[in-house]
């Protein structure tokens, strides 16, 4: 092979929208044998291949080397970025669906569910249970679901999910065990917690908003990391990645649900640090089972059609959840008459 | 097209679904409007009381008072664990977590007619205003 046998050949990449993909597309290409090197540009959504590939028109190199990649696609033509619409009409729908169901549910009355005067461990689960599917939903399940779905998105699925449960779930032990010890509430007043669940629903919006694919936004999770660093990092553990889910899971047990604050206040009255911790512990475990059937949604979804539907259900809901949470937190010091009222 | 189709398909279900909904918020806030009686209030000697109870939301959700006279808020709850225990009422500044069980005594200054007194959950959903008249 001599170096004039060498070309250049720039082709579109269809489906790069963040920097794992540019490592993830260029290791990939450069497994073909007749691939030189390889170097993607996520500003250009391209990749500049240095090959051997004889007289061989670009059409049928882009298709050859399009088998070589796992999350996406060569083409000779650079399209101007496009947005999905379609697959709007899928998720739109989907999850207007969701939220009647969700306000069906509410009306149901399903916290009536919860009855009796003492608080038994059996019963602070029971409570969790009910907290998960009531509108409690709306702050705790919003964030859950916009972080597995944009984690899901950067390609990263099980493993900051898992994280996010053991945070919270962790951090209700413990933290449980500190109220009840303490007999101090561990709460903030309404100040506190306005502000909390006001950055909360900010950040959702923002999460939402991403995962609609609409705007050409950068992803707000991941921090720029120079290129020769994530190169390294590719395959193992993003220090940031493996943080983050936790610590936000944990502090979970800050965010003013009124259940968990509920459960707060008789934690405190125990005045003992076992069973505050086993209260909140118990009430944790029994938020789990919705929270993580919304979390682990998206690991089912696979084709690439269907995650781009989930993403956009995802992000609608998310963005409707924190417009309630504003809402809802704007009635709750004042500011505007309550809208919701069940 | 079969996207078409689907998508068609999956806005029907959503109307459906969405009626449902608007049904059953309808009815229900039609029962409650025409409920005229009120029991909660009563005046006695020179002091109003008014009873509402908290347990998944409170009730009644609309009460008309009397307005400048002290009056007492008495709040019941049994075996309520959800977010109408905790209860804030912004215009007082009063935010408290009510026992599972009991009844909890808040008092309101006399209030200006034409004024009203809104007291919520913490999470802003559950709410109950109370109109001085």
């Amino acid at each position: 092979m001599t170096a004039a046998g060498i070309q250049t050949y720039t082709f579109h990449v269809k489906g790069m929208h963040c920097k794992a993909c540019v490592l993830l597309s260029e290791s990939e290409l450069a497994e073909h044998p007749k691939v030189v090197s390889a170097k993607s540009s996520l500003r250009t959504r391209s990749v500049e291949i240095r090959g051997d590939f004889g007289d061989r028109p670009p059409e049928d190199i882009a298709e050859e080397l399009s088998a070589f990649l796992s999350e996406h696609s060569l083409s000779t033509t650079v399209h101007k970025r496009q947005v999905d619409w379609d697959e709007f009409g899928v998720a739109v729908p989907i999850a207007i669906s969701c939220a009647a169901l969700f306000v069906l549910l509410q009306e149901i009355g399903i916290v009536n569910l919860v009855s009796g005067d003492s608080v038994t461990y059996g019963m602070a689960f029971l409570v969790g249970i009910v907290a998960s599917l009531s509108t409690c939903m709306a702050i705790v399940g919003g964030l859950v679901l916009s972080i597995s779905a944009t984690f899901a998105r950067l390609g990263d699925r099980t493993k900051p999910q898992a994280l996010f449960h053991i945070g919270r779930i962790a951090s209700f032990l413990v933290l449980g065990g500190v109220i009840g010890l303490l007999g101090s509430a561990f709460r903030l007043n309404s100040t506190g917690s306005f502000v909390l669940s006001l950055t909360v629903a900010l950040f959702m919006l923002a999460l939402g908003i991403n995962l609609l694919d609409v705007f050409r936004w950068s992803n707000p999770l991941q921090p720029s990391m120079p290129r020769f660093v994530s190169k390294r990092a590719l395959g193992a553990t993003n220090l940031t990645h493996a943080f983050t889910p936790a610590l936000v899971g944990g502090a979970t047990f800050f965010l003013p649900c009124g259940f968990t604050q509920a459960m707060q206040f008789y934690a405190v009255s125990t005045g003992s640090l076992v069973a505050g911790a086993l209260t909140m512990f118990f009430f944790a475990l029994g938020t789990l089972p919705a929270l993580a059937l919304l979390s682990f949604t998206s690991l089912a979804v696979r084709t690439r059609t269907k995650q781009g539907v989930f993403f956009k259900t995802a992000g609608l809901l998310v963005i409707l959840f924190a417009v309630f949470n504003v809402v809802n937190g704007l009635a709750a010091i004042g500011v505007i008459e309550p809208v919701f009222n069940w | 097209m079969k996207s078409i189709a689907t998508s068609v398909l999956l806005f029907v279900i959503a109307a459906a679904l969405v009626s449902v909904v608007a049904v059953t918020l309808h009815t229900r806030g039609g029962a409650k409007a025409g409920d005229t009686t009120q029991t909660n209030v009563s005046v006695v000697g020179g002091s109003q009381t008014i009873e509402i109870s908290a347990k998944g939301g409170f009730s009644p959700r609309d009460v008309t008072a009397k307005a400048d006279t002290a009056t007492t808020l008495k709040i019941k709850t049994s075996g309520t664990f959800d977010c109408s225990s905790s209860l804030t009422i912004p215009k007082l500044g009063y935010q408290t977590n009510l026992p599972p069980s009991g009844e909890t005594v808040v008092d309101v200054p006399p209030q200006k007619a034409g004024s009203t007194l809104t007291g919520l959950c913490s999470m802003g959903m559950y709410s109950f205003t109370i109109r001085f008249e």
